[in-house]
């Protein structure tokens, strides 16, 4: 070859890398775009599994590393399972059954030779939850997990409504890949349910209403698809319910009676049908300043169905009469024997912990809990007006290991985490029932819920046998301030 | 013509190496047997297929590039084939365009043996063809004609086995752009610059890594298609660099 | 007569690994072949044969002076065109069958279709090269018939000028001696062959011209005939007398007497005369008067040894 040929190709060689570097400044944003949220191998890998991501097969790693979690599961060897877990989420972010499936674990399977769960996982769970949701905002499939456990596990319903609103606004990536499809109906449903159990029924009815007409806009596209129409079926089942609750709790103020088909209110004043779409439930003093916005508006008022929450009508209130004796009849072994005068089927929650532990919101997901820290959480069924059973710790050192000097045995009643049918009778915050000693407020909080609440300061010793004096019961305000306080560690 | 014949030549003699075939029937296999997993959920045992399927032509593809790009020159020599082809009248450039293209032509003849099994068992199991799928293989062979360019560039002057740690390393490196993008924006400026140069002037493999959208269809990127056709100017661009260098050393090298 | 090659102060040296010593492989050559010649360039191994081979062919490049083949500076692709060159224990694409293997030397050649398979079936014709194998991967033949192969394959572009480094080496004795007529033959077409070898026997038979290169350096060169001549004759004869053997040393100094023995290794021709004059004439009875042809191996061996190189 040339000098002067060799030359010129040497030359050619700087424009066209300099072209190469405007393409990767071009390129970037989309390797950004496709990759985030995934962690590189820098991030915490080790071992067998560094080679693959450093070739870019992060997903395949990620995938067969679960392939073999599955196998920790059929064994039952779920220790192993966690730190699978948190590999194949750094590795592959977007494996929502694998954010799915550890959370699940660790709120549910870490549990006492009673099968009591381990709560300590629970912040643990709910933020790897929440990190996995993170990295997906667009797919529903972990929102409604949270939503799910909120709703199930810890009972926080407001949470628990909060995810699934969120859930409801998402789409789904179904098993073929197919992107953007709409989120499954029972996404809707567990946003109504949780609706309800928020005493928000008129919402409630309002996510039925709207969940039943996508049903029937898809069954009259698909004639033929009959799991649709069950599901149909079921929500129509459901709004009917939900409605006969509405009126059969407030009943005494409704202006309206709600025919039991769907959507058909009937003003008893003239007998006129109304349909579904021209009443609302509103509270009492809101009829007024409705009809007011509706005039100014030049339009004429829907009509109107008052549905004020207020405490049913039992005259006088109920007394539940609740107390309860607890025992250590050996070390560990909790003996509770209580009474509480509400229908059968209502839970009282007994609940025993270190005077440091507070609900703890983690930052950051970790599967390190703090082993010596001590929390028991368990919940009693009442009947006939009695509840109370025997909770042994004695054979779970690892979850109980009770290394403080001071804990807090807590029995309560909260009424709006309870059975519909107990609302029904109650109302949804308890406002039919009343206890001479034991009722509590939250005024700072919910300041309408009416729980019943026992607690005692217990010491050490008499966890391990020593007998629980009257005096050891202290007041809810004082357990409600110390437990308002940040967490102090040993 | 003459290129041409001497990249039938090695794509016929690379085809007949049966460490290439054993690969790839290994290769095979394992993407045949990807829908065994379906014991996991339904939308898992898709991802896993995808992301096993995608994974194994990525590796077979990577050996199989790897092992004849840094062959292909120093078998020549080492067997003195390369007297009797260089003493006629061809130019050094024309064999070495021609020993690329024979591997590359291998190379493709592989992964597209593979991408054929991966996209018709992932039909058979997700009951459609999903033709995204065909851009990460079309993607991850483009990803290999960028590294057969380096393998070929390097064995110019070094031995296989150094090459194959040179390429190797490389390839490692360059599939670290995810790092390397965020390590630019490092507070520390020797961090910055070492950065700048590894993601701009390093051949950039992680560029070619759509598998993470390809598994996962709810990954989106704005412009899914220009980014493809960038990456394929990419690959095409930093290969003619690489080739126009290996011409360079080579024109001088003493056989 | 035009030159096919022609050499002009060729020289290559190489550093060794750490850049330090030199290794002079071809020192200052200087050599012309005559188109339509039988060349033969000979050496021990690694006297710097390939690598003067390998800088005629533009595989590697000398450090300094210069060279033209066929008229054209090295690595010309016409003068490519009309050369070929079976390396030293060359080896093929061992995959290809016969026909494959030169149909692609052919395609280097850029021969078209369908001279090309005429091409190709000629040279395999005249190598002789069994037509039952023409169609077997080289995998499976002989040693003579790959090399029969490497020979057709520098014939398929009908060169004007061969470079054969060390055909024959390692064949058996037929093998051997079938190569020798092939190359025998391409020199009646009147080919240049610029033959490398180290086998004496076959470059006297084979070649018309030949040059002795040794540690890189030519140390001769010149017809067959101009390097054998200079033959002796040995002479012996009985019952010499001192006196005799005294006049006699005067003609031929070497002349040795053992007893009354006389005894002369290597007279040259011109004295043989005279000193068998002296002998009848001085009554001693000459024994016998033996002519010695010098064979290119004395040469050889001369040349070499005399330049101290064992």
């Amino acid at each position: 070859m040339k000098a002067s040929t060799r030359r010129n190709l040497g030359l050619a060689v700087i424009p066209l890398l300099i072209a190469t570097m405007f393409l990767q400044a071009a390129i970037d944003p989309s390797v950004r775009e496709i990759n985030k949220g995934q962690k590189t191998a820098f991030q915490g890998l080790s071992g067998e599994f560094v080679l693959g991501p450093l070739l870019g097969l992060q997903q395949a790693v990620a995938g067969l590393l679960w392939v073999r979690a599955d196998e920790f599961f059929h064994s039952g060897d779920y220790d192993a399972i966690l730190p699978i877990v948190r590999m194949v989420t750094w590795l592959d972010p977007h494996q929502l059954d694998v954010y799915i499936t550890g959370a699940w674990h660790l709120a549910y399977n870490f549990t006492d030779s009673s099968e009591r769960s381990d709560r300590r996982y629970i912040p643990a769970s709910q933020r790897l939850l929440e990190e996995g949701d993170a990295n997906n905002p667009e797919i529903y499939d972990i929102a409604f997990e949270l939503g799910w456990q909120n709703s199930d596990k810890i009972k926080d319903f407001a949470r628990a409504e909060y995810w699934y609103r969120k859930a409801s606004g998402r789409h789904g990536a179904d098993e073929r890949g197919q992107a953007k499809a709409p989120v499954p109906m029972f996404v809707w449903h567990q946003l109504a349910h949780s609706l309800a159990r928020l005493g928000r029924l008129e919402e409630s009815v309002d996510v039925w209403k709207k969940a039943l007409s996508m049903s029937e806009d898809f069954v009259k596209k698909n004639p033929t698809d009959f799991s649709r129409r069950n599901v149909r079926d079921s929500e129509v089942h459901n709004l009917e319910l939900t409605q006969k609750r509405i009126f059969s709790r407030y009943k005494h103020e409704l202006d309206w009676e709600v025919d039991a088909k769907v959507g058909k209110g009937v003003n008893r004043e003239t007998g006129e049908p109304l349909s579904r779409d021209t009443y609302v439930f509103v509270t009492g003093s809101e009829v007024s300043q409705k009809a007011a916005a509706y005039a100014k508006a030049g339009l004429s008022a829907p009509a109107m169905a008052v549905g004020l929450p207020r405490p049913p009508a039992i005259e006088p209130m109920w007394n539940t009469a609740f107390d309860v004796r607890p025992v250590f009849t050996a070390p560990k072994v909790l003996e509770v024997k209580g009474r509480f005068n509400v229908g059968d089927g209502a839970r009282v929650t007994v609940r025993l912990h270190d005077d440091t532990y507070r609900n703890a919101q983690l930052k950051e997901f970790s599967f390190d809990i703090n082993q010596d820290q001590t929390l028991m959480l368990d919940q009693h069924s009442v009947r006939a007006g009695t509840f109370g059973r025997k909770v042994d710790m004695s054979k779970d050192p690892k979850m109980y290991s009770f290394k403080g000097d001071t804990y807090y045995l807590v029995f309560e009643f909260n009424p709006r985490a309870t059975s519909p049918f107990i609302h029904d009778r109650f109302g949804w915050s308890g406002e039919g029932m009343t206890d001479p000693k034991y009722l509590w407020t939250d005024s700072s909080l919910q300041p309408d819920v009416r729980w019943v609440r026992k607690v005692y300061r217990i010491t050490r010793d008499q966890v391990f046998g020593a007998s629980i004096p009257e005096s050891a019961v202290v007041s809810n305000e004082e357990y409600a301030r110390m437990m308002a306080e940040p967490m102090t560690t040993k | 013509m003459v290129t041409l014949a001497i990249a039938k030549q090695t794509l016929e003699d690379m085809l007949r190496r049966k460490i290439l075939l054993v690969l790839l029937i290994i290769a095979v296999g394992m993407i045949a047997l990807g829908p065994s997993v379906g014991f996991l959920s339904p939308r898992e045992s898709s991802a896993v297929l995808r992301s096993l399927g995608l994974a194994v032509i990525l590796l077979a593809g990577l050996l199989i590039t790897i092992l004849s790009g840094i062959q292909v020159i120093p078998t020549e020599i080492e067997r003195r084939t390369i007297y009797t082809v260089l003493s006629k009248p061809v130019q050094r450039y024309e064999f070495v365009l021609g020993k690329f293209l024979g591997g590359i032509f291998t190379v493709f003849v592989m992964i597209a043996a593979m991408g054929v099994v991966f996209l018709s068992v992932l039909a058979w199991q997700e009951k459609r063809f999903d033709p995204e799928m065909l851009k990460g293989v079309v993607l991850t062979f483009f990803q290999m004609t960028l590294l057969g360019a380096l393998a070929i560039f390097f064995s110019t002057f070094a031995t296989p086995v150094v090459n194959f740690f040179l390429s190797f390393g490389l390839f490692i490196v360059g599939n670290l752009s995810s790092v390397t993008d965020s390590l630019i924006s490092n507070k520390n400026p020797a961090t910055r610059i070492m950065a700048n140069a590894v993601h701009y002037i390093i051949p950039n493999f992680g560029n070619f890594n759509l598998q993470n959208k390809l598994i996962h269809p709810s990954v989106e990127i704005s412009n899914a298609n220009v980014f493809i056709v960038q990456n394929i100017v990419y690959a095409v661009i930093y290969s003619a660099v690489l080739l126009l260098l290996a011409i360079l050393v080579f024109d001088k090298r003493e056989v | 007569m035009a030159a096919a090659v022609s050499i002009q102060g060729l020289t290559k040296k190489y550093l060794d690994v750490w850049n330090k010593a030199e290794i002079t492989a071809v020192d200052n050559l200087n050599l012309e072949v005559n188109e339509g010649e039988i060349f033969g360039f000979l050496g021990r191994n690694g006297a710097g044969k390939t690598t003067t081979i390998k800088m005629l062919l533009g595989l590697i490049f000398p450090t300094s002076g210069s060279a033209t083949v066929l008229g054209k500076p090295v690595g010309d692709t016409d003068a490519k065109a009309q050369i070929s060159y079976l390396p030293e224990e060359a080896y093929f694409y061992e995959s290809m069958t016969g026909w494959d293997c030169m149909d692609f030397y052919g395609r280097l050649f850029r021969i078209p279709e369908p001279q090309r398979s005429k091409r190709i079936q000629k040279a395999l014709e005249d190598v002789f090269l069994d037509p039952k194998a023409w169609r077997r991967p080289l995998r499976g033949y002989s040693k003579g018939m790959r090399q029969r192969i490497g020979i057709a394959q520098a014939l398929i572009n009908d060169p004007k000028l061969l470079f054969l480094d060390e055909p024959t080496s390692g064949l058996d004795p037929i093998a051997h001696r079938e190569l020798r007529d092939i190359i025998v033959n391409v020199g009646k077409q009147g080919k240049t062959v610029f033959l490398s070898s180290h086998q004496l026997p076959d470059v006297e038979l084979v070649c018309s011209r030949v040059a002795i290169i040794h540690q890189g350096k030519l140390l001769a060169s010149g017809t067959i005939q101009d390097l054998t001549t200079g033959d002796t004759v040995e002479i012996s004869a009985d019952r010499v007398s001192e006196s005799l053997a005294g006049r006699i040393r005067g003609v031929v100094p070497a002349a040795e007497l053992v007893g009354q023995r006389l005894h002369i290794s290597a007279a040259d021709p011109s004295k043989v005369n005279d000193v068998v004059d002296l002998i009848r004439g001085g009554g001693a009875t000459l024994l016998s008067v033996k002519p010695h042809k010098r064979m290119l191996e004395d040469v050889f061996v001369d040349v070499v040894m005399n330049e101290g190189g064992a």
